[in-house]
């Protein structure tokens, strides 16, 4: 069978062409597995909880983790993300993890980065290690505040990361995913979000990502195609004025079709 | 100049100390003791209020602090260092900072299994082995403040360092054999130790941009790697050309 890089999360059906392969192979029917197991990590943070209420909804086995203990948080481990064999205990089983990049505000900028960095790569080289098949952070928007609004701002330019705490950990964060990307040790799926805001918000930045799109976006990326290696994809919300460009397919010199997530943010009144 | 040396009790440090130490104030600091007649501070280069302590009324930084193994160390010192140092040079206006690294920190394995001419300013791919990966975070960060403050970072990249008038030519040495090659990223103790005294005298004005990256090695014929931006940036002429090594011994 041609080389089809999503196969290991699709289960053939015979009845569902939605998904097509990069290279000429297209399956002759899938349809997403609705049980994966997925590791989330962050649980403080507002964001985690939605995505594990959205993807328990959708039928997912959801774990959460953070470093504080939050117990009796329902499906809960707690984990200090460090180079220990309760890491790859964490992550063993998983189909997915999500990582997001926020940073605890609490913490001091030196705790920050080393989350962002030290326990990153623990938790990418025991997802390796398990055979987690697929690994996504949740990076921002923000890495690309640097253009004018007026630019037609994609996934294909670089970022311009400050030194300001939440930047620098985003970007930094995102290096880490991409160097294991690079050696092909996981399949990394960086997705760069808006500015998370509540569906009653009235008055939303122009960078804003409404929590049912996010949530949309994060569910279109456990299960799409991808590249092989490291995909990036902007996400944020159909808004008045909207600043960045989504669903833009990544420009490949040569003939690869180009990789898409399928997101599409809702449209509202 | 009153330079701060990070890590002053490592490998490079002493021969940095003997190549700075007529024409420079040093200030030196590591987590372990040392013995010297300079300045000399106890410092863990993880600890942000240590770095900025040791950091007040210095022109300039050098970085020479590493830790290879430990993963934990190895993001402290080369990854969390860099930002300690940075946050303490933009505290103090201390404009100069030379960072440290293995080439790797840039040309990690992607590069160097195929590739031939690679300069210092290829986009960095360290891969995720340890120590070239936690120096390479510590370089972007070093970078990223370059974008923000007007602050300098210079960093020098090494790889095998050999003494050529006591190295044992008759060793199965991983660096070096007479007259049977040696690895294309060698230099002498002495000419490395050399590059920083450049680093300290070149203009700030003359540099392209806030944030330079140096491959430091003599001009070794194997066309692997390529040090011309250090010898026409930093005016650094190394005087181990090594040649006993790269050539056939004769007879």
């Amino acid at each position: 069978m041609p080389y089809s890089p999503y196969t290991s999360y699709l289960r053939q059906t015979g009845t569902n062409h939605e998904f097509a392969s990069r290279d000429g192979y297209e399956a002759p029917g899938v349809e997403r597995i609705e049980d994966l197991k997925i590791l989330i990590t962050a649980a403080r943070s507002p964001l985690p909880r939605l995505l594990a209420h959205s993807l328990e909804a959708a039928g997912h086995e959801v774990r959460l983790t953070d470093r504080a203990d939050l117990s009796p948080l329902r499906r809960f481990v707690p984990s200090d993300l460090d180079h220990t064999a309760a890491t790859n205990e964490l992550v063993r089983g998983m189909d997915a993890i999500i990582h997001p990049g926020d940073v605890d505000p609490g913490a001091s900028v030196s705790e920050q980065l080393d989350y962002q960095m030290r326990c990153t790569y623990n938790l990418l080289w025991a997802a390796v290690e398990e055979s987690v098949p697929r690994f996504i952070y949740l990076s921002s928007l923000i890495l690309l505040d640097g253009y004018h609004p007026a630019y037609a701002v994609t996934e294909r330019w670089k970022t311009t990361p400050t030194t300001d705490a939440p930047a620098l950990c985003y970007h930094l964060g995102e290096i880490v995913c991409r160097e294991f990307a690079r050696e092909g040790r996981i399949r990394v799926t960086v997705l760069r979000l808006g500015e998370i805001t509540s569906p009653s918000n009235t008055d939303p930045s122009t960078s804003a990502l409404y929590e049912d799109d996010a949530a949309q976006a994060v569910d279109k990326a456990l299960t799409c195609e991808h590249s092989g290696w490291l995909d990036i994809h902007h996400v944020q919300s159909a808004v008045p004025g909207a600043r960045f460009l989504v669903g833009q397919p990544w420009w490949s010199a040569d003939d690869f079709p180009p990789v898409s997530l399928g997101y599409t943010p809702s449209q509202r009144d | 100049m009153k330079v701060l040396i990070l890590g002053a009790n490592g490998m490079l440090g002493p021969h940095v100390i003997k190549a700075l130490e007529e024409r420079h104030e040093l200030r030196l600091s590591d987590i372990n003791e040392l013995d010297t007649p300079h300045e000399y501070l106890q410092v863990d280069a993880a600890d942000i209020d240590q770095v900025t302590a040791a950091a007040e009324g210095m022109d300039a930084i050098i970085n020479l602090s590493v830790m290879r193994l430990d993963r934990r160390l190895a993001f402290d010192v080369s990854a969390r260092g860099c930002y300690n140092m940075m946050a303490a040079a933009v505290q103090h206006g201390i404009r100069r900072i030379i960072n440290t690294g293995p080439f790797y920190a840039v040309a990690g394995p992607t590069y160097e299994r195929f590739d031939h001419l690679i300069g210092p300013d290829v986009p960095p791919q360290p891969g995720t082995f340890l120590y070239s990966f936690t120096k390479c975070l510590g370089q972007e960060i070093c970078r990223v403040f370059t974008t923000q403050y007007d602050v300098y970072v210079m960093d020098l990249l090494f790889y095998m360092f050999l003494d050529p008038d006591a190295h044992d030519t008759e060793s199965e040495s991983p660096i070096a054999n007479l007259g049977r090659d040696l690895v294309p990223y060698t230099v002498s103790w002495r000419d490395a130790a050399d590059s920083f005294r450049c680093a300290l005298d070149v203009d700030l004005d003359l540099l392209p941009s806030r944030s330079e990256i140096f491959f430091v090695f003599p001009d070794l014929p194997h066309q692997k790697f390529c040090n011309q931006k250090a010898r026409s940036l930093l005016g650094w002429e190394p005087r181990d050309q090594l040649e006993q090594y790269w050539k056939k011994s004769p007879g």
